[in-house]
C-alpha cells in the first residue's frame, strides 16, 4: 500500500483549474518532494488530501484511505504544516502543542518537540501573536510532529527560515524518514528538496511536468554533468563521444569538455583521456536542480543545462510527461 | 471527539483579546446605568424591566456582533482553520466548539446583566424585584442572545471573508432587529405589510400581521414578555398594561415565541454547519 495515491485529480475553482488530471504515487517512507512555481497547484493537491476541498475530478487515496471517505482516519496518522501557518490569536505554541497532542490522544512532550524544532521554551510560553514568520514556523513544525505520524506533509516547510531553521528542517526530515515516516514536502526552494528528496514532483499549472529522482531528472534531459579535465595534449574527441552516456565533447585550449547524461558515463570518459594523455586538473559539474526545474517548466528552447542534449522538446518527454502519471522510480503509467 | 479542546483553545484566544470583557462590561455597565437611572422614577423594578427588554433586544446583538462574526470567517481568512482541521477535528467538532464558546459568551453576558439589573434594583428601588420575574426574564433574555449568536456565527461559518461576515451579521441585524420591530416607522415591518396591504385585493389579518411580526427573534423575545414577565405587575404602569388586552392570536402566544427563539437558536446553527460542511477550505 502506497503512501498517497492520486489517480487523475482535477480541482476547478470555477473556469480555473488548479490541478489537472494528476497522477502520482508517494511510496512508504518516501521522502517526497514536490516543486514548482506560485500557483503550480501543490497547496490545493495538499489541501485535497486533508479533506479541504473536494475533488472536481479523479481521486486520491492517503496511506489507503479514499480522502473524500474517511479523512478523520487519515488525519490520526497524518501530520501537516500548512502552507503559511498561522496560529490561534492570544494562543501561546505550548498550547497550541498541547491542544494538538490532546486532539491526537498522543503522549508527547512539548517540551521535545519544541527543542526539535528549535523554539526557544520561554518564547513557547509567549502567545503566538508576537513570534516571526521562522518561530510560526517552528510552531508549525513541532505541531506537524506531534503523535509520531505516519505522513509528514510540509506546505513550504522553509518558508521564513533562516539558513539555520532550513538546515534543521532537513534534519527533521531525515529524521523522520529514518523513523520509517513517509515525508512529503512542496519548496520553491530547489537546494533543499534536492538535499533530502528521494524523488522530485515537477508541478507546472497544475499538471505534472515530471516526476523522478533528481538524479534520473538529470539523465532524462541529458543534462547530468560536466568533467573537465586539463589536460597537456588534447586527446581524439571520438572515442570520447562514443562512450554510453556522454551526449557532447568539446575541446578548447588545454581543457576537454564531457558532457555526461548519466553519473556511469563520468568514470570511462576520464579513463580513456588518463589513457590518452597526462591529465592535470579535473573538475565535474552538476546541474543544479534549478537547471532541471527551469528546463521543465520554461518554455521550448529554455530547456536544458550543462548537459549535451538540450532539446526543450525532448525534456517534455521524459517519464510523467506525456500522461501526467508517474510511479515510485518514475515510471510513466 | 475533540470540540471540547476547540472550544478550550477558542475561549482562551477571545478571553485575552478582551473582547468577552469588552462585551461583558459593556452591557453590564448599561444595564447598570439604565436600573440606577430609573430607580427615581418607578418604584417598582418590573417598570424597567420594560426599557431593559428594549437594550437586549435592540443593542445587545450589537454587543454581540463583534464577538461572533469573526468565529469562523476570521480563523478561514486568517488561515488558521488549518489548525484547527489538520488535526483529527471534525468539521462538526470544530463548529460545534466554535458556537460553544460564543454561545456560552452570549448567554453569560446576559446572565451577568440580569443579576447585575437585580442586585441594582435590590439595593436603589424602593419596592424590591420579584426574584421569579427577573429569573423568567433571564431565561428569555438567554434564549433571545443564543438566537442571536446562533444567526451571527451561521453567518460568519456561511462565508469566506471578514468583509462578508461583517456585512452579513449587520444586515441580519438590521432585519431581524430593528427593521422587524424596529421603532422607526418609515423602515419596518409593520408599514411593509400595510403597504402590501394596501394593494387592490390584497388583506392582511391581524392575526397573520401578528404571526409575521413574531417570527424574528427579537419580535419573538418582546411577544413572551407581557405574559411571562408582566402579567400582573405591581404599580399600574401603562407600558406593561398596554398589552392585557392583546388578542388570543397564535403570535401572541408565549409558547410559540419561545419555540421560534428556540428553532432560530437551534435551527440558524444547524444551516450555518451544513453550510460549512461542504465549504471549500483553502
Amino acid at each position: 500500500m502506497s503512501a498517497v495515491e492520486i489517480d487523475g485529480l482535477t480541482k476547478r475553482f470555477g473556469d480555473v483549474t488548479a490541478v489537472d488530471d494528476l497522477s502520482l504515487t508517494v511510496e512508504r517512507g518516501e521522502v517526497f518532494g514536490v516543486l514548482g512555481p506560485n500557483g503550480a497547484g501543490k497547496s490545493t493537491t495538499i489541501n485535497v488530501l486533508l479533506g479541504f476541498l473536494e475533488p472536481t475530478a479523479g481521486s486520491a487515496r492517503v496511506l489507503g484511505t479514499d480522502v473524500t471517505e474517511d479523512v478523520q482516519r487519515i488525519k490520526r496518522r497524518v501530520g501537516l504544516l500548512p502552507e503559511a501557518f498561522d496560529g490561534v490569536p492570544n494562543v501561546t505554541a505550548h498550547e497550541h502543542v498541547a491542544a494538538a497532542i490532546e486532539t491526537k490522544d498522543a503522549d508527547d512532550d512539548p517540551a521535545d518537540l519544541f527543542d526539535r524544532v528549535g523554539l526557544d521554551p520561554e518564547d513557547a510560553r509567549r502567545p503566538a501573536d508576537d513570534y516571526s514568520k521562522g518561530m510560526h514556523q517552528r510552531m508549525g513544525l513541532a505541531i506537524a510532529l506531534v503523535g509520531e505520524p505516519d505522513l509528514l506533509i510540509l506546505d513550504e516547510p522553509s518558508s521564513g527560515l533562516d539558513p539555520n531553521g532550513v538546515q534543521l528542517v532537513r534534519e527533521i526530515v531525515r529524521e523522520e524518514a529514518e523513523r520509517g515516516a513517509t515525508v512529503v514536502f512542496s519548496s520553491h526552494i530547489l537546494d533543499e528538496v534536492e538535499r533530502v528528496s528521494d524523488r522530485v514532483a515537477i508541478l507546472q499549472d497544475g499538471a505534472l511536468t515530471a516526476v523522478n529522482s533528481v538524479e534520473n531528472l538529470r539523465a532524462d534531459l541529458g543534462m547530468g554533468a560536466v568533467v573537465e579535465a586539463t589536460v597537456d595534449e588534447l586527446p581524439e574527441t571520438d572515442p570520447l563521444a562514443a562512450v554510453d552516456g556522454v551526449t557532447d565533447v568539446t575541446v578548447a585550449d588545454s581543457t576537454v569538455h564531457v558532457a555526461c547524461a548519466t553519473p556511469r558515463a563520468k568514470m570511462p570518459a576520464l579513463r580513456l583521456i588518463d589513457r590518452a594523455t597526462t591529465v592535470a586538473d579535473v573538475t565535474i559539474e552538476e546541474a543544479s536542480l534549478e537547471d532541471l526545474f527551469e528546463a521543465y517548466t520554461a518554455g521550448e528552447g529554455r530547456a536544458g543545462g550543462r548537459g549535451g542534449d538540450r532539446s526543450g522538446g525532448e525534456a517534455r518527454q521524459t517519464p510523467g510527461s506525456g500522461e501526467r502519471a508517474a510511479t515510485a522510480g518514475g515510471e510513466g503509467a | 471527539m475533540s470540540a471540547p479542546t476547540v472550544a478550550r483553545t477558542d475561549f482562551r484566544s477571545i478571553r485575552r483579546s478582551y473582547v468577552v470583557v469588552g462585551v461583558a462590561a459593556t452591557f453590564v455597565a448599561i444595564v447598570a446605568l439604565a436600573f440606577l437611572g430609573s430607580s427615581d422614577v418607578h418604584p417598582h423594578p418590573v417598570r424597567t424591566t420594560f426599557g431593559f427588554s428594549a437594550l437586549v433586544a435592540w443593542v445587545f446583538p450589537l454587543l454581540l456582533a463583534p464577538l461572533a462574526y469573526l468565529a469562523v470567517a476570521g480563523d478561514r481568512a486568517r488561515g488558521t482553520i488549518t489548525y484547527y482541521l489538520g488535526l483529527p477535528n471534525t468539521r462538526a467538532d470544530y463548529f460545534g466548539g466554535k458556537y460553544a464558546t460564543r454561545a456560552a459568551v452570549g448567554a453569560a453576558t446576559m446572565a451577568l446583566g440580569v443579576v447585575v439589573a437585580f442586585v441594582v434594583a435590590l439595593a436603589t428601588y424602593e419596592h424590591a424585584p420579584d426574584a421569579g420575574r427577573f429569573l423568567m426574564l433571564g431565561a428569555l433574555s438567554t434564549l433571545f442572545a443564543l438566537s442571536m449568536v446562533g444567526i451571527f456565527v451561521a453567518i460568519s461559518a456561511s462565508v469566506g471573508s471578514r468583509s462578508r461576515a461583517m456585512m452579513g451579521v449587520l444586515a441580519a441585524y438590521f432585519v431581524l432587529s430593528a427593521f422587524w420591530i424596529g421603532p422607526l416607522p418609515a423602515l419596518n415591518l409593520d408599514t411593509v405589510l400595510d403597504a402590501v396591504a394596501s394593494l387592490p385585493g390584497v388583506t392582511i389579518s391581524d392575526s397573520t400581521m401578528a404571526l409575521i411580526g413574531a417570527l424574528s427573534p427579537a419580535g419573538a423575545y418582546f411577544n413572551t414578555l407581557p405574559e411571562l414577565v408582566w402579567a400582573g405587575a405591581p404599580g399600574q404602569y401603562e407600558a406593561l398594561a398596554q398589552f392585557d388586552d392583546a388578542p388570543d392570536y397564535l403570535g401572541y402566544e408565549p409558547w410559540f415565541n419561545v419555540a421560534v427563539m428556540a428553532a432560530w437558536a437551534v435551527g440558524a446553527p444547524l444551516v450555518g454547519y451544513l453550510r460549512f460542511r461542504s465549504a471549500e477550505l483553502g
